[in-house]
């Protein structure tokens, strides 16, 4: 009896984010036969981003979704297929790569990681058990259904400054939970200002999120620690965004090396230390979690992988 | 067969247009409820889904039996709308 041979592709890009599509772009522009495997959303986390402000070519910013779509509608113009599904393990086969997807088996000559993050948890009770019922991670899509309540936001990053101002256009007050100090940029920080002196949003330095209780299945506060006493913060839903946990667990016993913080570790060429399979964008150790550097780090790594079927030596780097 | 699909979406939802391009490529119609322009409906969607999110996909047979998909889950919604 014969077997089958799984489907072969020059290229399989895992992931469909800025950095992966910007891969996409560059190498089916090449005619470089190219597959993406997406198992959420294109465009990643950018997607459910409600504004971009610093990516180069948009003065007045861009919103997320926008600019998710048309990396998307780029990439596709030159013939880049995406698949909706999981790749679950990579095996290095030499001169092929062996991918075990949702789909089945596939076959790539080359493999670019770009997997991304996505949003970690705090890790409290009651998290898990109102998750999308009072406890959400995506304030573009599930802040609509608190017009006029009360929200905490909890983080003191970027992403929870961002999407505390994004949220203010629909709950009556927000209060901003902060283990420490606010890390967010200067330039969010000062627009941050208007809305603590509108009084939209409270925010309140060290303080910690230790549980969010509920009654009658819905969220109705969250008990925390500030400054070492206990508060209490009563609030109709609250929004996590406390960093980023790479999408990079496929690759335990791959032999494709990680680092400490399970980001893939590379060398100057993008390539992981399994020959034939790079690296771009958040899930890459040393990258610097930017839209536009992701962008930028795809390109790289498309013109590398562009030497490497061409049979220009890239040898592993240990 | 199916008798009716309504989706309830926000503008600003990054996996509502994924839906919605899903259901366009099967060439399936369907009803589109936005809960930004439609704030009245948000407790409609919540009695169907028991979630506080979107897209919450409604899929109603022709015997009335209704599936409902919350988020992106196509390996839900494709068996409902076949």
């Amino acid at each position: 009896m014969t077997e089958t041979t799984p489907p072969k592709h020059d290229v399989i890009i895992i992931g469909a984010g800025p950095a992966a599509l910007s891969a996409a772009v560059y190498t089916t522009r090449e005619d470089i036969d190219t597959l993406l495997f997406e198992r959420g959303v294109p465009g990643g986390l950018a997607a459910v981003t409600d504004w971009v402000d610093n990516y180069p070519g948009f003065p007045e910013g861009v919103a997320g979704l926008d600019l998710a779509a048309n990396f998307q509608k780029q990439a596709e113009r030159f013939g880049a297929v995406i698949e909706l599904g999981e790749v679950l393990k990579i095996h290095d086969e030499g001169e092929w790569k062996r991918l075990e997807t949702t789909s089945g088996d596939m076959l790539a000559r080359a493999v670019l990681i770009a997997t991304g993050s996505d949003y970690k948890k705090i890790g409290v009770p009651g998290e898990a058990e109102y998750y999308a019922r009072g406890v959400h991670y995506c304030a573009t899509c599930d802040g609509a259904f608190y017009r006029d309540k009360r929200l905490v936001v909890v983080g003191g990053g970027n992403s929870a400054v961002q999407e505390a101002m994004f949220l203010t256009r629909y709950a009556s007050h927000i209060d901003l939970l902060v283990r420490s100090t606010i890390k967010a940029s200067d330039v969010l920080q000062h627009e941050l200002q208007k809305f603590i002196d509108d009084g939209k949003i409270t925010v309140r330095l060290n303080t910690s999120t230790d549980e969010i209780i509920g009654e009658n299945n819905t969220v109705v506060k969250v008990m925390g620690t500030q400054d070492g006493q206990k508060v209490t913060f009563p609030t109709d839903g609250v929004f996590v965004f406390v960093g980023l946990k790479p999408n990079s667990e496929f690759l335990e016993g791959s032999g494709i090396e990680l680092d400490h913080i399970h980001l893939v570790k590379s060398d100057e060429n993008l390539q992981t230390t399994m020959k034939g399979v790079f690296v771009a964008g958040d899930i890459r150790s040393g990258a610097t979690m930017q839209i536009a550097s992701a962008a930028g780090e795809g390109a790289t790594a498309a013109l590398k992988i562009r030497e490497y079927l061409e049979g220009r030596e890239h040898p592993v780097q240990n | 067969m199916v008798k009716n699909i309504t989706i309830f979406t926000t503008t600003t939802c990054a996996y509502c247009p994924m839906v919605k391009k899903y259901l366009g490529a099967k060439g399936l119609a369907y009803d589109e409820v936005n809960l930004d322009q439609n704030p009245e409906r948000q407790q409609e969607a919540l009695a169907l889904s028991g979630a506080l999110t979107v897209p919450v996909t409604v899929v109603t047979k022709h015997d009335d039996s209704q599936e409902v998909i919350v988020g992106y889950n196509l390996s839900r919604l494709a068996p409902a709308v076949a």
